[in-house]
């Protein structure tokens, strides 16, 4: 690979042609090596116009803006909604007007509810820990 | 590009992104984004997909900045995020290659190239460009490091840096890559 990448010493390149000589298969191979090597070293691509990056910057900047966004929203949804979410149970529960057995229907069909999710969130959990592209890191 | 920043390196301008110096990162935002895009481009084939790739890469630097080692290149921290955005864009990418692939055959012959002819590569012509498709026929792993030694023109050691592989795996993985190549090549022209 050295001789082919030009990296090889004097040594390494009078080894090589010895070898050569002796196997001409080696020598095929290391032509087509060679080849292939000189065309990608012709092959460039066609950067974008300069437009585009004028705007780059603004547009990593506004990507990582809106990412600050949505974990403030995010927190405060969660805390909002547990807030709403402990006064209703409380009001609910305590209420002297509901009846009994509505309380212990939603009660039973709340705890329902959190089972599901638990065995959701299990499965989902268990699917990522034997995934298997979970090498694969972002 | 900030005048204060101009002489700094890209390892001393990500060690001033780490402690929060939004300047420092834009300046190294500024300095790489060509060259993020272009290793984007070659990696996934689609000037659009490396576009977005290449931003997200660096927005994975900015959010992941207190875990940079300065004792360490930012290009090779900066390589392994995107080429890992890459690898797993052409994985879910490969769902709906399949798709298209599909209604692509109802249409055309069997058999026939369904690539689309790469624009973006300049001054094309067909040796060029079979070569290139050639390369993206690759696994990731061997086009990878087909495009860090003959793109991007990195040494063996800086190879090795940045896969994060011995330098003993980087010649044999180069070798097969090409060998590969060769036979991609080779049956093509039959």
């Amino acid at each position: 690979m050295k001789v082919v990448d030009e990296l090889a010493t004097g040594d390494e390149k009078r080894e090589f042609a010895e070898l050569m000589k002796a196997d001409s298969a080696l020598e095929e191979e290391y032509r087509s090596f060679k080849e292939i090597k000189e065309v990608t070293d012709t092959i460039m691509f066609k950067d974008l116009p300069d437009s585009y990056w004028e705007g780059y910057w603004q547009g990593i900047y506004n990507r990582l803006e809106r990412g600050i966004g949505w974990i403030f929203f995010s927190i405060g949804a969660i805390i909002l909604l547990a807030f709403g979410a402990y006064h209703f149970l409380i009001d609910f529960f305590m209420s002297e007007t509901i009846a009994l057995l509505v309380k212990i229907g939603v009660a039973v069909g709340g705890l329902g509810l959190i089972i599901l999710l638990v065995s959701i969130i299990r499965e989902v959990l268990y699917a990522r820990k034997h995934e298997r592209y979970k090498e694969v890191k972002y | 590009m900030n005048e204060r920043y101009i002489e700094f390196s890209n390892d001393k301008l990500m060690e001033l992104a780490k402690n929060n110096d939004l300047q420092a990162f834009k300046a190294l935002v500024e300095r790489n984004g060509k060259k993020a895009y272009l290793l984007a481009l070659k990696l996934v084939g689609d000037p659009a997909d490396a576009q977005d790739i290449s931003q997200e890469a660096f927005i994975r630097v900015y959010n992941s900045r207190k875990r940079y080692d300065e004792k360490k290149p930012f290009f090779s921290w900066f390589y392994t995020i995107l080429s890992n955005l890459a690898k797993n864009h052409l994985k879910k990418g490969k769902v709906r290659l399949r798709y298209r692939r599909r209604t692509r055959d109802e249409r055309e012959a069997v058999g026939a190239d369904f690539a689309v002819s790469p624009e973006y590569i300049l001054e094309s012509n067909r040796i060029k460009e079979r070569v290139w498709k050639a390369i993206e026929k690759l696994p990731f792993e061997q086009k990878e490091i087909i495009v860090l030694r003959h793109f991007e023109d990195l040494s063996y050691e800086k190879i090795a840096e940045s896969i994060g592989i011995p330098l003993g795996s980087v010649m044999s993985r180069l070798y097969y890559a090409r060998k590969k190549l060769k036979e991609i090549l080779g049956s093509e022209s039959e």
